[in-house]
């Protein structure tokens, strides 16, 4: 499908400036009817402002859209979308209170007579998403489906609406490894349909199972445009960053020390795990993996008493009290929930105050923050932990995701806790900051600390951890160290529970 | 004067500098413009609106008449650092001008039957405390919609207040007891009245509390995200709990300056307190959704609205009109907070630029 026809979008020398800043610096790129192309670079490199542009959410301030050859401009994504442009982000846009159905069709119900044609509806929607092979009922409710569901929910609707152009923002950043396989299925799938496509993800494996293109931006300019899977990940890692990131996951020499956190019998109240036990010695990095729904967030939730939990939790000897996050903090328990918006910024406050909420009540004298300590101690912090902001008095939502991270992870990080429980702490987090955050967690568990990192990234968890237990159905049911630690065997035990699968060869 | 640290630009700590030297006075005044606070919009409001009426309303720049605005308004001024402390939090009390009403009466009914002026005064504020440590234990412990709660006691403190009297308003100046309060709420020390002193003094005390205490930034946190602030050690329930009784003292207090200035104290809750005192936090820039503002921006709010009230009678204006006034007034205000807010108004949108890691 190369050359030929005109490609069906192009930019040509896309300009974009903000105050004091060129987001974007003369970038050109081109994605042809049936091509895969990933658009990669580090958080802020211009990724998000390019595939704006191209929705109509934003426009550029000097060069040209052009759409199948012809000079185009994208007022708003109303006009994109009649173009057959759609973009797909991380966040859903399905309205939990309608049906699949509804959703599948919204804005464009089927009519008969000025009247919605329901039975049309709920069949036309039971076509397109077998088609897709998706399988739910129309007629569910869309808030009754798992994150993973409405995922597809909302690729049938942008298939269904005849998408020229497919635009994932890091579309796969909050679903599982199965879920995620499917889902680049879906876009292979359409790929192959002639279905122009543009994805933007931090995660190396998928981009080379998907993409037919890598295109790197850095600094707002475009680094280069090069073949995958042909191009070695190494090097683009390299175009990325623009160094070489030796040592990514950062190596250490630290030897166990006594035990510091001692799990019996952990469950959650709601059933979502089941009793679990566990210990981990200073100094130790124990990682959790397992598929959404296997119990590995509520072991995070439960060990921070986020969650109503039975069982038992000691800190160096100590019997922490469950349930209730301010005894689990005053124990010595410092948990970093994997959904940063809902769970950790204070999207409304600055990012001095969303750091200094963790610190409250060490901070303060007699119910008083003393100002020049609490400045000091931020400005420390946000040295310490790396996080890029132009002043501490900015608000916290107009950093980018990687430096929001850093700041609720240095946090926590400076409060000095024996443990850490640390769920999806690189979540939607670019390469460069990703790598950073490994540094600061070797360098806690240098001071002796007890880290469980819950994450679903597997080589994550391979590079980092000592050894790593697997969740499967509420319960840790295996647990892997030394050569035994690959992704084929945590696999294995994340989608049966036990090793001896022969080949449930998952992996990527 | 009371706001955040957004309100204060400081010198960067890392990162470029936005602009150049060319365009460096221009780009600072836009980054001024957005580091400062959501009521800049309320104060060059209130600056225009005080030019127009000081050039067309000869008495409207006077001593007497800017005394009695300040005056005339201290009961929605005290309600509403009340009301600023709930809806930071993220709630809203509907009940805060009928629990006054309550209050008020407590403190008539204590001087009817006698009692001295300390008694009468600490038993409002008893009452007052107990009318909000009611709706905070409601909202805070048995977890009910802090709309339901309020929806419930506005009208059970309302009917409370016309029970305790029999809907009779009581007179008190010819009681002993009443003396103090009426000296302060219609005193003044050289030309200052005391309640402007009293305004001023309890404004930087909540604006203190709001900034600098682990309680202030409890109530910003719990209003910001409830989740984060819990997992981090905040007490949301006694949180909670505190800025209703806060907003039940504030009831109390401005019972008294109410029944000090009328000399009697009437069991009838003036319909259109309420919404003036919401209306007043909203105009300052508190956000409704919580998490954002502060007293100095109520302060604002109230001087606004009470300034064209004022301008309103100045100018021989029917007082019919008001309502109307303050309704668009609210609206305007709170859509330009909304623009601004979205960036439609802001002269810089350095949103995305400065966030480039």
């Amino acid at each position: 499908m190369n050359n030929g026809a005109a490609p069906l979008v192009e930019v040509r020398g896309i300009t974009k400036r903000y105050p004091g800043v060129l987001a974007l610096d003369d970038v050109s790129l081109s994605v042809r009817a049936g091509e895969i192309v990933a658009l990669t670079g580090e958080n802020g490199s211009g990724k998000s402002t390019l595939s704006k542009i191209i929705g109509g959410a934003e426009q550029p301030d000097d060069g040209v859209l052009l759409i199948d050859g012809e000079p185009t401009v994208v007022a708003n994504p109303a006009t994109a979308l009649r173009l057959g442009i759609v973009m797909i982000s991380q966040e859903l846009t399905l309205a939990p209170h309608l049906t699949v159905a509804e959703n599948v069709f919204m804005g464009r119900l089927p009519r008969r007579g000025g009247l919605v044609d329901w039975p049309a509806v709920r069949s036309r929607a039971r076509t397109e998403l077998a088609a897709l092979g998706v399988h739910v009922d129309p007629r569910v409710k869309v808030g009754d489906l798992s994150v993973e569901l409405q995922q597809e929910v909302e690729i049938a609707r942008a298939v269904s609406s005849k998408a020229r152009l497919l635009i994932l923002d890091e579309a796969t950043s909050s679903l599982s490894e199965t879920a995620t396989e499917r889902l680049l299925e879906l876009v292979r799938e359409q790929g192959r349909r002639g279905v122009a496509v543009l994805m933007i993800s931090h995660r190396m494996p998928e981009l080379y199972a998907t993409a037919t293109t890598a295109a790197v931006l850095r600094d707002g300019r475009m680094v280069g445009v090069v073949p995958l899977p042909e191009t070695p990940e190494p090097r683009l890692v390299h175009m990325m960053v623009g160094r070489e990131l030796n040592d990514y996951y950062g190596g250490r020499q630290v030897t166990p020390g006594p035990v510091v956190l001692d799990v019996r019998d952990l469950a959650s109240d709601d059933g979502a795990l089941a009793p679990t036990s566990f210990q981990v010695r200073g100094g130790e990095i124990v990682g959790v993996a397992g598929l959404v729904g296997s119990g590995k967030a509520h072991l995070g939730m439960a060990l921070g008493g986020a969650i109503p939990a039975t069982g038992e939790v000691r800190v160096n000897g100590t019997r922490v009290v469950l349930g209730d996050p301010r005894r689990a903090l005053t124990a010595g328990i410092g948990l970093v929930p994997d959904d940063r918006k809902r769970a950790a910024l204070l999207p409304t406050r600055s990012v001095a105050h969303n750091m200094t909420l963790s610190w409250l009540r060490t901070l303060s004298r007699f119910g008083v923050v003393p100002g020049r300590t609490e400045r000091r101690r931020v400005r420390e912090a946000i040295a310490e932990y790396g996080v890029k902001t132009s002043s501490p008095n900015k608000l916290i939502t107009q950093l980018s995701g990687g430096n929001q991270q850093k700041a609720v992870l240095g946090r926590i990080f400076a409060l000095g806790c024996p443990v850490y429980v640390l769920s999806e702490p690189t979540r939607g987090v670019d390469v460069g900051s990703k790598s950073q955050i490994y540094g600061l967690l070797q360098k806690l568990t240098a001071g002796g600390a007890a880290v469980v990192i819950i994450s679903s990234e597997l080589p994550e968890l391979i590079g980092l951890a000592d050894r790593v237990l697997v969740c499967f159905r509420g319960a840790v049911r295996g647990e892997c160290s030394g050569e035994q630690l690959t992704e084929q065997v945590l696999n294995a035990i994340a989608v049966s529970g036990h090793i001896h699968t022969d080949d449930s060869g998952e992996a990527a | 004067m009371s706001q955040d640290t957004t309100t204060r630009p400081e010198a960067p700590i890392s990162g470029p500098v936005p602009g150049g030297d060319s365009t460096n006075a221009l780009s600072r005044l836009a980054a001024l413009w957005r580091l400062s606070g959501s009521s800049t919009g309320v104060l060059a409001g209130l600056l225009l609106l005080g030019a127009y009426l000081g050039a067309t309303q000869p008495i409207f720049l006077t001593w007497g008449n800017i005394t009695n605005v300040v005056a005339s308004n201290s009961v929605v001024l005290v309600l509403a650092v009340g009301a600023t402390f709930v809806i930071i939090s993220g709630g809203l009390d509907l009940s805060t001008a009928s629990a006054a009403a309550v209050t008020g009466m407590a403190y008539g009914l204590l001087l009817q039957h006698g009692q001295n002026a300390l008694v009468a005064v600490a038993g409002a504020l008893l009452v007052g405390l107990l009318l909000g440590v009611l709706n905070g234990v409601l909202i805070a412990y048995v977890k009910v919609s802090f709309l339901v709660v309020t929806l419930g006691t506005l009208s059970v403190f309302e009917s409370a207040a016309l029970v305790m009297s029999q809907g009779k308003t009581l007179n008190v100046f010819s009681r002993p007891g009443f003396a103090p309060i009426y000296r302060i709420t219609n005193g003044d020390v050289g030309g200052i009245p005391y309640l402007m002193i009293f305004d001023v003094v309890l404004v930087v005390a909540a604006a203190l509390v709001l900034r600098y205490t682990t309680f202030g930034r409890g109530v910003y946190a719990l209003g910001s995200n409830r989740e984060a602030a819990r997992l981090n050690g905040i007490n949301v329930a006694r949180t909670t709990l505190s800025v209703f009784v806060i907003a039940g003292l504030a009831a109390a207090v401005a019972s008294l300056i109410q029944v000090g200035r009328l000399t009697g104290a009437s069991p009838g809750v003036d319909s259109t307190l309420l919404l003036t005192v919401v209306a007043a936090v909203l105009i300052g820039g508190t956000a409704y959704t919580g998490g954002d503002g502060g007293v100095g921006g109520t302060v604002l709010g109230v001087l606004f609205l009470g300034v064209i009230q004022n301008g309103l009678t100045l100018s021989d204006v029917s007082t019919f009109w008001r309502g109307t006034v303050n309704g668009t007034v609210l609206i305007v205000a709170v859509t330009l907070g909304v623009a601004r807010h979205r960036g439609w108004l802001t002269i810089n949108r350095g949103k995305k630029a400065q966030s480039r890691a």
